[in-house]
């Protein structure tokens, strides 16, 4: 289990990263693993993307007036922003690095069920981005992320390989969703019943589903988009005697399920993280797995929340915003569930555990004014102000890339056998965390007094606030360029971990850091429960690691 | 440990269609066909947006809906349902023949499969072709003047989109039944192995399975 | 799914199909075009509005048979079951949320009731790049 005291710590000579040489064994593998690797990179490259545009989406509102670009450019910019974040980074990156590469370990199998699909998916992945990121770049998108018709049924600007790539990438997000439901359902080891699998799996599990049921609606959705573009068929289009509000019904039916394909696999990181790092069994297992399905399910009733706005009728306004909030019961079963684990644990202070810690926070307040954001006439105020930006911020870049980036920490050594820098990742994580509040709490005031969200300009008195929410997006961003550094030096230089350097009980630090190639030579069996770090009243260990 | 290996090593010396992350070869179908459930899981949500456009529009516009679907030629959807019903008997006919070992039965009701597909497909060229002469056609393109009014082109628009999509699925349907067709006269399949037969099966039910709805959908009410 | 620890024994894809002859693919496909029949009968009948839920009753019924019996779904196993299910599940829920809205919502703006309906696509306002 842990690593003891005065051997050192080993590196397999065999492994998954060299076990097959060449750059076509990589593009060509199954190996769930490399699989994993592949995304990581891709993912990177582009948040790489979407934050450029970011930075110079913040750049632009550092005065009032236009400062670097007008009101077309910036329109494309935020387009840009948007596709590329969700559809390239958001929504593939946890289930796609992290899901991949941990599920077949987590579960004693050798590989995801259908491996041969998952490259396909992984293909399809390169795709659709590769469509979508050129189509906006070359050819100006300027609909915003969310296609509005009928703008988006008559706008010059190019639509139909952002289309087409968001498509194929959604086929993609489908074929993994797919894929992951079955091997959860059919490898677990033997001992491995349903209420032994780790919450990351159960994360992973409700992810999957909505993966799989919500995404081939906004397929459909942006076809018909593409075909109304060409044909001006009327579906949308009240001169034909179409319904422009229909276009909404159908792209935030996904699109809102979709925010919970972000959250719920960042959920599952930090239940991992928060048992790790505070050595104690996980307070309220089964809770925090049921609330996962129950989010996912409950997902899919609230989309007209997007809508409150859009002539929907009050009736649905307020059966939505119900709807909505009861999201909030299951996020904050799980907090309370979390916060007791911490409860006189033996916390660790590191890297994973200051973000795990930032999760909490972010998921609070991002979630609280989500119930906000709910409430219909409040949100008749906010609605398209930067207050729902802050908002969303708070959820998608607070709470699921502060999990993200715990999750890359966590599972580094496991991963590449290697440890980073302990003190530049604390470092790095100071200047996010920060940097992050002070990008977005100010974005919360100034939607708050009013400034409109996708405008290029802004009236002159919310300057000071778009300023300081500038200068903290510096910080941010900083934040992001330090860990680059460290962990690629980490990368090639690190000193070496150990099969469980983080001395963690689950079930994926059973083998070799970094792992085999075909995971187990046997099949293990599951004798004990995922997480448990005592046995029923037995003290918490009071180690350092 | 390797009781689990050695167990099933002893009850398949060596399958060549066994996976080596499963175990056995039941644990691997019974993946396989979950797997393909969840894919027809997901046809099923995608029909559904088309199916939402044409219950949205028809309650808008009932009355044009009414008699835009008089226009529809009931003689060759009711014989399309009929194509397509029976296509599917033939393909789960094919399936029970595999399973059994008898490939050349199982050949003969791909084929015939196969064949009612292209019926199906020349049946309902032959109908849009009418619809074009017609000028009933999608959104501006529409210029038939026997159904006027606000919500008519909506009518022929969902019509266009949703049996297109459906023809679209038609088409892959077919070209995996070909495929299933080659393997069986190729000799891949016996009563110990069948599964892409299966599962081809599946798929063609379900565009049945859509038309089954869209045919009184679209050309009886 | 199964706990035994010393045989990963799964349910077996031969033993939970019956051994049955031919003969209940042709009785179901006869029951199919009987459907179809009346359906087209049916359908082709004034019933008012009893028109569209006997129509969608009939439907629903030849395609649970399709599901039933030419797709196996009687024999197989209870997670097939459950993501068939649950799929059509979702598409009620979607149907019944935008429904909720139609119904309710304010006559001024449903399309059928714009005021002024024959607007011409050129005096549409097209924005310029």
């Amino acid at each position: 289990m842990s690593q003891s005291d005065d051997k050192p710590p080993t590196f397999p000579a065999v492994h998954y990263l060299n076990a097959d040489r060449g750059v076509w064994s990589w593009l060509t593998t199954v190996d769930h693993k490399r699989i994993g690797i592949m995304y990581f990179v891709s993912v990177l490259l582009a948040f790489l993307l979407g934050g450029i545009f970011a930075m110079l989406l913040r750049i632009e509102h550092l005065t009032p007036e236009p400062t670097i670009m007008g009101a077309n450019t910036y329109n494309r910019m935020f387009t840009l922003h948007g596709v590329v974040m969700i559809f390239m980074f958001m929504i593939p990156a946890i289930p796609g690095v992290f899901g991949n590469f941990l599920l077949p370990l987590m579960l004693g199998a050798k590989d995801v069920a259908f491996p041969k699909l998952n490259l396909l998916s992984l293909y399809l992945y390169w795709a659709g981005a590769t469509l979508a990121a050129s189509g906006m770049i070359m050819g100006g998108t300027d609909t915003g992320w969310t296609f509005y018709a009928p703008y988006s049924t008559s706008t010059p600007t190019t639509l139909f390989p952002v289309l087409l790539g968001v498509f194929i990438m959604g086929f993609s997000s489908i074929l993994t969703g797919l894929n992951f439901i079955v091997t959860i359902h059919t490898l677990r080891a033997p001992g491995m019943g349903w209420m032994r699998i780790p919450l990351f799996v159960w994360a992973i599990y409700a992810t999957s589903i909505i993966q799989v049921l919500a995404t081939p609606v906004i397929g459909l959705t942006v076809m018909l988009v593409g075909i109304e573009k060409v044909g001006h068929f009327g579906l949308f289009d009240p001169t034909r005697g179409g319904d422009p509000v229909l276009f909404q019904h159908m792209f935030w039916f996904y699109s809102h399920p979709a925010v919970y394909i972000m959250v719920l696999p960042a959920m599952g990181v930090i239940s991992e993280v928060i048992g790790a790092f505070s050595r104690k069994n996980i307070f309220g297992y089964k809770m925090i797995a049921y609330s996962s399905l129950g989010i996912a399910f409950v997902g899919f009733f609230a989309w007209g929340h997007h809508m409150f706005v859009s002539g929907q009728s009050v009736l649905d306004n307020g059966a939505f915003a119900a709807i909505s909030m009861l999201v909030g019961v299951f996020t904050a079963i799980k907090v309370f569930n979390w916060v007791a684990t911490l409860y006189k644990g033996s916390i660790a202070v590191k890297t994973p555990m200051l973000y795990a810690c930032g999760f909490l926070f972010f998921i609070v307040f991002g979630g609280m004014t989500g119930i906000a954001v709910a409430t219909v006439s409040l949100d008749v105020h906010w609605h398209d102000t930067y207050f729902v930006v802050a908002h969303f911020h708070f959820i998608m870049v607070g709470a699921v890339i502060m999990a993200f980036l715990a999750a890359m920490h966590y599972w580094f050594p496991k991963m590449f056998g290697r440890n980073y820098h302990e003190g530049w990742g604390m470092v790095a994580a100071c200047f996010i965390i920060l940097g992050f509040n002070a990008t977005f709490i100010p974005q919360f005031l100034v939607g708050n007094a009013g400034m409109p969200r996708r405008y290029f300009i802004y009236p002159e008195r919310f300057t000071s606030l778009n300023v300081a929410s500038t200068a903290g997006s510096s910080l941010l961003a900083f934040g992001f360029v330090i860990i680059v550094f460290y962990m690629i030096y980490a990368l090639v230089r690190g000193p070496i971990a150990g099969d469980n350097p983080w001395s963690s009980r689950g079930y994926e630090w059973n083998t070799p850091s970094p792992p085999p190639k075909h995971n187990f030579d046997t099949t293990p069996i599951i004798d004990r429960d995922a997480h448990s770090y005592q046995e029923p009243g037995e003290e918490v260990e009071h180690v350092v690691i | 440990m390797s009781s689990s290996e050695a167990h099933a090593a002893a009850e398949h010396p060596h399958n060549p269609h066994l996976a080596h992350h499963f175990d056995t070869i039941e644990k691997q179908d019974t993946a396989v066909r979950l797997g393909m459930w969840l894919f027809l899981g997901t046809e099923v949500l995608l029909f559904a947006g088309l199916f939402l456009g044409y219950t949205v529009y028809r309650h808008f516009y009932h009355h044009t809906w009414h008699e835009a679907s008089r226009t529809l030629d009931l003689g060759l959807g009711a014989l399309n349902t009929v194509v397509l019903i029976t296509s599917s008997f033939t393909v789960a006919m094919a399936f029970y023949f595999i399973k059994k070992g008898k490939t050349g039965a199982c050949a003969g009701m791909l084929v015939l499969t196969i064949l009612f597909a292209l019926a199906f497909l020349v049946v309902k060229s032959i109908e849009y072709s009418h619809k074009f002469a017609e000028g009933a056609l999608p959104g501006q393109f529409y210029h038939f003047n026997e159904v006027p009014g606000p919500g008519a082109n909506l009518f022929y628009t969902v019509y266009f989109l949703a049996t297109g999509l459906h023809a679209f699925h038609v088409i892959v349907g077919m070209s995996i039944l070909i495929w299933v067709l080659v393997r069986v006269l190729k000799g891949h399949f016996s009563p110990s192995y069948y599964i892409p037969v299966e599962l081809g099966g599946l798929y063609w039910h379900l565009v049945d399975l859509v038309w089954i709805f869209l045919f009184p959908l679209l050309y009886l009410i | 799914m199964e706990n035994k620890v010393s045989k990963p024994a799964a349910p077996s894809s031969h033993g939970k199909e019956h051994a049955h002859g031919p003969g209940r693919y042709f009785v179901i496909w006869f029951i199919l075009l009987g459907f179809t029949l009346l359906t087209v009968v049916t359908g082709r009948m004034d019933l008012g509005a009893a028109n569209l839920p006997i129509a969608i009753a009939i439907a629903t019924v030849k395609a649970t048979l399709v599901v039933l019996f030419f797709m196996h779904l009687s024999e197989s196993g209870g997670a097939n079951r459950l993501v068939f299910v649950v799929s059509l599940i979702f598409v009620l829920v979607l149907m019944l949320g935008v429904f909720g809205d139609l119904l309710t919502r304010n006559p001024m703006s449903l399309p059928s009731g714009a005021p002024n309906f024959d607007i011409s696509p050129e005096s549409r306002i097209v924005p310029h790049p």
